[in-house]
């Protein structure tokens, strides 16, 4: 990472990059705004109880991460409670391959274990960046993902140890959703001058590399498949790292915002 | 793979020693570590490890380990 001094505040990033280091955030923070919502429906219905409470810690976990990072853009002239509660579907820039609910066990398993690891190696390249407030931040919430990766690895080993349905599950979502994760890093060289001026320490070529050397020995290893991706880009739009502007499920959107609890509101 | 109970021990402080807080069934050993951290996350662990119940050898009672209780009184009519 540079030598270059810290970047203490959005104000002091150079104007080119301010609005790609904001969209990096808001990426991130809708990712586990939506992670978070999606983990939480398997509070109840996990395959076991303890498999229960980890899906209640995940998804209190990843709240926490996205308050975090909502609340970073308000130093980028963001109002942090409009981006959380009234924004409809199609504004999101989560990652497309948690726009789909996770509707059973195996879904989640392939969420925890490679969607949510794909969103750890976004993060674990801004741990020394010299923009502060990620410098700042980043330590907590990669020291509880190392336990996200723990469970998601974990489980994703024992459906392929259980075989038969568990097993061809877990290759079927891996086939829909494998190829959204890797294209969220962007072409090859995106964030190049953002890693130039030390804000990350890896461009999306990297990124990706890095997630493929993490996640394929742990898929083969379970024995699956990694699926073969044909990367294209001529429709992804950068700012939202995303090619369709569908956003989200809106019932996971309106659950994430809060919408019938904010009913309730009197002041 | 058969499921098992592990047991938990953990610790609040360097100079504390390891207590038994609590136990969780998993499938493996992977499994354990990640439900122990997240089952009895009430605290900021200094250290905290599992093993399987089965592990443990009875010394001086025929009980297997872990599983006496306190009496309790027969209830009064």
């Amino acid at each position: 990472m540079s030598e270059a001094p810290e970047i203490a505040a959005a104000a002091d990033l150079a104007d080119e990059l301010r609005p790609s280091v904001r969209n990096l955030i808001l990426s991130l923070a809708d990712s586990k705004r939506i992670l978070g919502i999606l983990y939480a429906e398997w509070v109840l219905g996990a395959p076991e109880l303890e498999a229960n409470i980890a899906a209640s810690s995940l998804s209190q976990d990843e709240w926490g991460h996205s308050r975090v990072l909502y609340a970073m853009l308000k130093d980028f002239g963001d109002e942090p409670d409009q981006l959380e509660h009234e924004r409809e579907p199609d504004a999101y820039q989560n990652i497309e391959a948690l726009d789909g609910r996770l509707t059973t066990w195996p879904e989640f398993v392939v969420a925890n274990a490679i969607i949510d690891t794909a969103l750890t190696v976004q993060l674990e390249a801004l741990a020394a960046s010299r923009f502060a407030p990620f410098r700042q931040r980043m330590q907590k919430q990669l020291e509880e993902e190392r336990f996200h990766e723990a469970h998601g690895s974990a489980w994703l080993r024992r459906m392929g140890r259980a075989g038969g349905q568990a097993r061809s599950a877990v290759q079927d979502t891996l086939g829909q959703r494998y190829p959204a994760v890797l294209h969220w890093f962007g072409p090859d060289d995106f964030y190049a001058a953002e890693k130039d001026e030390g804000i990350c320490d890896a461009t999306g070529g990297e990124l990706r590399a890095r997630f493929v050397e993490r996640t394929a020995p742990l898929l083969q290893g379970a024995g699956f498949d990694v699926p073969k991706v044909d990367l294209e880009f001529s429709s992804w739009d950068p700012a939202a790292r995303r090619t369709n502007r569908d956003g989200p499920d809106p019932e996971a959107v309106a659950r994430a915002r809060g919408d019938k609890n904010r009913a309730f509101l009197m002041d | 793979m058969a499921e098992r109970v592990y047991i938990v021990l953990a610790r609040k402080n360097r100079e504390d020693p390891l207590h038994h807080i609590g136990s969780v069934h998993a499938s493996d050993p992977e499994l354990a570590r990640v439900y122990a951290w997240k089952t009895y996350d009430e605290e900021r662990w200094f250290e905290m490890v599992v093993a399987p119940r089965d592990a443990f050898h009875p010394v001086n009672r025929a009980e297997a380990p872990f599983d006496i209780r306190p009496e309790t009184p027969e209830p009064t009519a």
